[in-house]
């Protein structure tokens, strides 16, 4: 037959359903991780059509690598693929993935079904990308100004690698290449510049914030239309902190933004609160959507019984993403085990449509 | 032998389950097979097996994690699920298994099944036809065979 892969699934007696499922097993005999929410549904932004994303290659970086801002590591998550406009939705079981090292990266259309469908997975290696500025997006806040307490101040810990700027728009919507405008002109973005460093304190300058009172909690707690954001924070890293190597390389596209986009709830007598819907990053006119890995934690160190090795093999580190589920739960070796046998995730049995790989200088996630 | 070459994860599932022992249930591998386990559970309080001590046997195939554990009662139990050879009917062992799970979740999910027997699905048609039309009696039974059999005498 020919077959150009071996990963193609090999038919398991033992792991069709023999008989009905038990209907107790949802209730009180599953196993116990609840699986998470899937994944947000994709946003109605339409643009015109971009030209397929490639995965551009950098020369390394000669920046000393305090903490490294791979998003593989710092907070577990991975890069979406470059998204134009937005992920496409993965594409049915039959669906092939062309991998990133080829010239294009673009999806195949899904081949004409064949007649038996053979679940085929593809297993890949993440390929990590530097974020120069991280906005850590659970420490945003909405303080009152002190010189006047209707006005509030966005405040949160952030990460720089080199100086740069954070811009602060309010309802705001996105436009092409990740730019930004507001919908009411007379409500000014604030830029602030900042100098690299690690875990700084921001706080919007008193006496630049707006009155969130004057605006109905509805329009506060959604994007308007689904586009406008009411807080976006945009943290740019200044290319001229770049080396000259790096900004050879990339003379046209020398902006590295990450942008935060969230919404503000209120309940009846509490402060106001901050919720992020969801972080980009445009990195060499490549857009890219940041999403959550589920099954690693970030406080516990690595050892024996911190629940961080494969649940497979019990011995060595998870370093695989289940995707579409995104549970990190495997090794690479027993990923591959896994899906010689069985397309469902062990922690959700959804079907496996891909696997990748994770890691960080170091070896391990 | 047959035990040099045990996967690693079975060692460590071995040693967890000996060093924390879920509450109510015992299992201890054999000495001449370290696939093959011997294990306890006591019957779950307000159930009809409250106070009985049931002896079952597992064991690892080679598959394992890839393949569920072969489990089965040794001692005698009426319950819609379990037939008369000791067999369970419970998904986990069957289609819904997954690699995830372990010897410990296993046992866990058998002590819940003597909790909520499930006379819809069942192994052994005369108990649960027993059980759907007079439940009360059946659970008399039930408590009877575990006087009976699971006495731990």
């Amino acid at each position: 037959m020919g077959q150009s892969t071996s990963r193609r699934r090999d038919d398991h007696p033992q792991i069709r359903p023999s008989h009905q499922p038990h209907p107790l097993s949802s209730s009180s005999y599953s196993p116990p991780p609840p699986p998470p929410p899937p994944p947000p549904p994709p946003p109605n932004y339409i643009y015109p059509p971009y030209p397929p994303p490639c995965y551009p290659t950098r020369p390394s970086h000669p920046i000393p690598s305090p903490p490294q801002q791979f998003y593989t590591t710092g907070s577990y998550r991975y890069f979406a693929r470059p998204t134009y406009p937005y992920p496409p939705i993965p594409p049915p079981a039959n669906g092939r993935w062309v991998p990133p090292s080829s010239s294009s990266s673009s999806y195949l259309p899904p081949p004409p079904p064949p007649p038996p469908p053979l679940p085929h997975v593809e297993h890949e290696k993440a390929k990590t990308i530097k974020n120069y500025v991280n906005v850590h997006k659970d420490t945003i806040r909405l303080e009152e100004d002190e010189s006047d307490k209707d006005q509030h101040l966005v405040s949160f810990t952030f990460d720089a690698l080199v100086d740069g700027s954070i811009t602060i728009h309010y309802f705001a919507k996105e436009e092409a290449d990740c730019n930004f405008s507001g919908e009411y002109p007379d409500i000014m973005p604030v830029r602030v510049s900042f100098q690299k460093g690690v875990a700084q304190k921001f706080r919007q300058p008193s006496g630049t914030g707006i009155d969130l009172g004057f605006f109905p909690i509805d329009d506060l707690s959604k994007p308007s239309d689904g586009y406008a954001f009411p807080l976006v924070i945009s943290a740019q890293a200044s290319s001229q902190s770049l080396s000259v190597d790096e900004q050879q390389s990339q003379p046209d596209s020398a902006v590295r933004v990450q942008i935060t986009l969230a919404v503000i709830e209120k309940k009846n007598g509490e402060p106001y609160r901050v919720k992020v819907i969801k972080q980009i990053l445009w990195v060499e006119g490549e857009r890219y959507e940041l999403q959550e890995l589920f099954g690693r934690s970030e406080s516990e160190p690595e050892d024996d019984n911190s629940g961080q090795e494969c649940v497979i093999c019990m011995g060595e580190p998870r370093n695989t993403a289940v995707l579409p589920c995104r549970h990190v739960c495997m090794c690479s070796e027993c990923a591959k085990a896994l899906i010689a046998q069985s397309n469902k995730c062990p922690i959700c049995r959804q079907p496996v449509e891909k696997l990748m790989e994770i890691k960080d200088k170091s070896g391990s996630l | 032998m047959a035990n040099s070459n045990l996967p690693r994860r079975i060692i460590k599932e071995t040693q967890r389950l000996l060093s924390e022992p879920a509450p109510g249930i015992s299992a201890s591998p054999s000495e001449d097979n370290m696939r093959y386990f011997n294990v306890m559970i006591l019957g779950p309080t307000q159930s009809p097996y409250e106070g009985g001590v049931f002896k079952l046997e597992l064991f690892l195939p080679e598959e394992y994690p890839m393949a569920a554990p072969k489990v089965r009662f040794l001692t005698k139990i009426y319950h819609p699920n379990i037939d008369k050879l000791g067999r369970i009917c419970l998904d986990i062992l069957k289609d819904k298994w997954s690699p995830a799970l372990q010897i410990r979740t296993v046992l866990l999910s058998i002590q819940a099944l003597l909790s909520a027997p499930n006379p819809d699905d069942p192994l052994s048609d005369n108990i649960a036809k027993h059980w759907k039309t007079n439940e009360a009696e059946a659970v008399e039974t039930a408590k009877e065979w575990t006087r009976l059999y699971a006495s731990g005498a």
